[in-house]
């Protein structure tokens, strides 16, 4: 059935058509909105989950945690300080393995205070050891959400799907909502093998000394690894059953292209008509979407981008002190290949200023015209 | 270590990758570490006494009660009164219920409406619970047979009555003297009809002659019957005649015709007589008495007005009397003292001469005295004038045998006096104090024959609100109970309170904090962290082998029914075995 949806209403239903068990959060701005349709969910009895009220996203993800080591599905959804106060727990979720399931409204950190979007808040979760996963479209959030629940399971990592503030999370789209029955056939119900019991308890997550530790971090990388096929695997499961996929990353018209532009999350849809532009004018251009950021494709990121004579990052995001997150993964993907497309990096749009089609057109430009980058990281639109 | 073997398990070889859990899980279970010998300070369930049951006379267990009721048993919970009061039908109409007075609600909202509560469950166990029924529990109650006493009760009034029941409850032989006609003392010639319903009184007493109560009305001690006499064919002999001595007037003319006593006026309307009343009624006094009589006169569709010489801040009345008066229409003056009975010529009252009063000094009951204005006399024409400014005990009929204080019968805590089994309980002991004031002297002294514990309140401590955990109450305003309306009341001695409906009662009982007792709200067990909390069939138990006494029970207890006390106990450590 199809309907018009926002992004953050497109999670919600997602997480429902999924059977979610208990869900736990914390209301901030721009993910409000999720929650209180899951709530409503709840409350009228559409959703056989438990609401848990909770005073912080630190207890929202300790909730999930517990809930998820018992053996139920268990998701929250936050945004930006809501993501940074949960830091301490999201390292627990990846280490006690709970499949919880997170939506992130990327939201630029403050002070100053804002609520528009940018990256900063979910890519400074990069090293925590989660899957994440930018979505480009309100029926990608809900298609992903979906898919989330299922990867998690399958790997024991926990999944965090991001998507733009306002841009998508507040912006209707059509958005083709599947049949439960349909999604009870793609998503069997949590099975986990050894739950929290407290006829039988025991000490979970307890001191671990040097003779275990590094074993115990080794299988959650080798997890990471496996995950990558895994997501894969799913995505093409999930295009039989409802005729879309996503892939771990999306090539658009990078076939000959001399120039390639990565984006992530919303400027992919922006980028796609600049590049569609251009390649009427007979450019040569192509554009990589990046989805899966984590764990990082890098097989396939190798294979598109080596092709390539020159590549441009766009980042909505900088790690303060070096420069854009996406460019430096794909300068570490590339590395050490025998004469690997030189890197162009972009920051551009910090804390939602507008990312246009003549931003984009003039980053390709740019691009294509200058031998060389002026500057390691260059600037977009700062007016100083 | 034997106890160790339980848990025992082979651990895995961790050579290989899939021998590795996926994440930090002990390999036995954790009941093996026995976290209880961290502890030092150790919970421990403890009742503790709710301020409305300290404050009532006979201590009933309010929260008990209450919580039976909101639980559907209530069955239950008129029996869980009737272990402190045989009479809670009666009490809930006429006890000035100083429980409510005492209730942590009032802090908080409003105070529990407690006896309208007990006057629903006094009711149905009225209708109810049979004779039977109530022999069978008190035969549960007390252990074996006893041998079978014989006792003479002298005087019918809440006090006797209430010996009378839990002695005829054990299967004793009991004989009530009463003086007059009809039985019930007090609760009958005293208190009108529109706050105690005679039907309720007669079936009170009807089911105390099922219980094997004997009653001989008519017999006066002193006249028809002595102590030596009794004390010869009883085992034990209880004097309960009460205070009904009116005091004089002790002004010129007070016993001129058209001045009657309070008390005497109440019998005699009370006994279905009409006392001859004329137009223009004053009463004086400021007590319950003076409240009854002038309501009762308004029935008689009289004008009475009230004179009190002090203000209203001293007046001896309960509150909701005297407000409850004020709002049929009747006038109290204050500040006026009388000085005269004017007469006419046949010795017949025609008006009061009263001085105008001010307040002084505090006197010896605390209270401000009230000093005559000098030449503030005036005269207010009237017909009747009743008496209400205090009853006495009757020290005449007193025997001589008996040691007397100077208002009544000197008798100890248990009713015991100075003659071996002879028991002396309610008015005529304390001099004129509240029914159930006299029901709880009835009950020990019956407790005291049998040789058995008087009801105890839970424990010493009395519950503040500063004890509670508000944090688990919603505001929630007092039920109020029907009234009948003004016009309904004028002329007619139906009763005026009407009570509360079942829904009505349970709404309330939900109110009740349940201070100090555990009422199963299972916040222990949920709250624990270390699943410490035992429930099985809503009892609670505390699994000392891994409470590590953090506390958290006694804290989030809404009702301050855990304790934390010191642990001396120092379980065997893990370690060492």
């Amino acid at each position: 059935m199809k309907k018009v949806v926002t992004g953050n209403h497109a999670v919600s239903y997602g997480v429902k058509l999924a059977r979610a068990q208990v869900i736990a959060a914390y209301p901030i701005t721009p993910q409000t909105q999720v929650v209180e349709l899951l709530s409503e969910f709840c409350a009228s009895g559409k959703l056989n989950a438990k609401f848990i009220k909770v005073e912080s996203e630190h207890s929202a993800m300790a909730a999930c945690i517990a809930a998820s080591a018992s053996g139920a599905r268990a998701f929250t959804a936050t945004s930006a300080h809501g993501l940074a106060l949960m830091h301490e727990m999201l390292h627990w979720a990846v280490g006690a393995r709970t499949p919880v399931v997170m939506a992130n409204i990327n939201r630029a950190m403050g002070p100053g205070w804002s609520v528009w979007t940018d990256q900063n808040d979910s890519l400074a979760q990069r090293d925590v050891g989660w899957i994440q996963i930018y979505c480009e479209s309100n029926q990608e959030v809900l298609d992903t959400t979906i898919q989330a629940f299922k990867i998690a399971e399958r790997v024991l990592l926990p999944v965090m799907l991001i998507l733009d503030a306002f841009v998508l999370s507040h912006t209707s789209e059509p958005v083709d909502i599947p049949d439960q029955e349909q999604v009870d056939e793609f998503l069997p119900p949590y099975n986990l093998k050894t739950k929290l019991d407290v006829n039988n308890p025991r000490a979970y997550g307890g001191l671990t000394n040097p003779d275990h530790y590094f074993e115990l971090r080794y299988k959650i990388q080798k997890a990471h690894t496996e995950a990558l096929a895994v997501i894969k695997e799913i995505d093409e499961e999930y295009k039989k059953h409802f005729g879309r996929q996503y892939g771990l990353v999306e090539p658009y018209r990078c076939d000959d292209a001399k120039v390639i532009l990565v984006t992530s999350g919303t400027i992919t849809s922006t980028a796609r008509l600049v590049i569609d532009e251009m390649r009427d004018e007979g450019r040569k251009v192509g554009l990589l979407k990046y989805r899966v950021f984590r764990p990082t494709p890098r097989e396939i990121l190798r294979d598109i981008l080596y092709r390539a004579q020159k590549v441009c990052v766009i980042d909505r995001n900088i790690s303060f002190g070096h420069g854009g997150i996406f460019a430096q993964e794909i300068k570490s993907v590339l590395y050490g290949l025998p004469a690997s497309p030189p890197v162009y990096s972009f920051i551009i749009g910090l804390g939602g200023r507008d990312v246009t089609p003549k931003d984009i057109r003039e980053i390709i430009e740019y691009t294509y015209k200058e031998e060389t980058p002026a500057e390691p990281v260059i600037y977009r639109g700062v007016r100083l | 270590m034997k106890w160790l073997e339980k848990y025992k398990v082979d651990l895995p070889n961790l050579n290989k990758e899939s021998d590795y859990p996926e994440w930090a899980i002990s390999m036995t279970s954790t009941l093996l570490n026995r976290t209880g010998s961290w502890r030092t300070f150790r919970p421990v369930y403890e009742n503790k006494t709710p301020p409305c049951s300290y404050r009532c006379p006979v201590h009933e267990k309010i929260p008990i009660y209450c919580d039976y009721l909101k639980r559907g048993m209530i069955k239950e919970a008129y029996f869980t009164i009737i272990e402190n009061n045989p009479f809670p039908a009666i009490t809930g109409r006429v006890c000035y219920h100083p429980c409510e007075l005492e209730c942590n609600r009032k802090d908080y909202d409003e105070t529990l409406s407690i006896h309208n509560i007990e006057r629903y469950i006094g009711d149905w166990g009225l209708k109810q619970v049979s004779v039977k029924e109530l022999r069978k529990q008190s035969a549960e109650k007390s252990k074996g047979s006893q041998q079978k006493l014989k006792i003479a009760i002298i005087g019918s009034g809440p006090a006797g009555m209430t010996a009378a029941f839990y002695l005829a409850c054990e299967g004793h032989t009991v004989t009530v003297y009463e003086r007059q006609a009809k039985l019930g003392g007090l609760l009958r010639y005293g208190i009108p009809a529109y706050r105690l319903p005679k039907k309720i009184l007669d079936n009170e007493i009807n089911r105390l002659k099922l219980l094997g109560v004997n009653f001989q009305t008519g017999v006066s001690l002193g006249k028809d019957i002595t102590l030596s006499m009794l004390k010869e064919k009883f085992d034990y002999v209880i004097i309960a005649y009460g205070a009904h001595k009116n005091r004089a007037l002790g002004v010129p003319g007070d016993d001129a015709i058209g001045v009657l006593s309070g008390l005497e006026f109440l019998a005699q309307v009370n006994s279905g007589r009409k006392p001859k009343l004329g137009k223009r009624v004053l009463i004086i006094g400021g007590g319950n008495t003076a409240i009854d009589a002038a309501r009762v006169a308004l029935r008689l569709k009289r004008k009475p007005v009230i004179l009190y010489r002090r203000s209203r801040n001293e007046m001896p009345a309960n509150p909701q009397e005297v407000s409850d008066c004020e709002k049929e229409g009747i006038k109290i003056e204050f500040l006026v003292a009388p000085v005269k009975v004017v007469t006419n010529k046949k010795g017949k009252v025609v008006g009061l001469e009263v001085v105008k009063m001010k307040l002084g000094k505090p006197d010896a009951s605390g209270r401000r005295a009230p000093v005559p204005i000098p030449n503030s006399n005036y005269i207010i024409n009237c017909d009747t004038i009743i008496t209400a400014i205090g009853e006495q005990v009757d020290l005449s009929i007193i025997p001589d045998e008996l040691e007397k204080t100077s208002w009544g019968i000197a008798a100890g805590e248990d009713g015991q006096t100075n003659l071996d089994r002879v028991y002396a309980i309610g008015d005529c002991v304390s001099g004129p104090k509240t029914v159930t004031e006299a029901i709880a002297m009835g009950r020990k002294a019956a407790m005291n024959i049998m040789n058995k514990n008087d009801v105890q309140v839970f424990s010493p401590y009395i519950v503040k609100i500063s004890d509670l955990n508000l944090s688990y109450f919603s505001h929630q305003p007092q039920t109020k109970a029907k009234e009948l309306s003004l016009s309904a009341r004028k002329g007619s001695f139906k009763e005026i309170h009407l009570g509360f409906s079942e829904n009505e009662s349970i709404k309330e009982a939900e109110r009740c904090f349940s201070c100090g007792v555990c009422n199963k709200c299972d916040n222990c067990y949920v709250f624990c962290p270390d699943l410490a909390v035992i429930r099985d069939n809503y009892e609670y138990e505390i699994d000392y082998d891994f409470c590590k006494g953090c506390g958290v029970c006694a804290y989030e207890c809404p009702r301050k029914a855990i304790t934390m006390i010191e642990d001396s106990q120092i379980i065997e450590d893990n370690s060492k075995e």
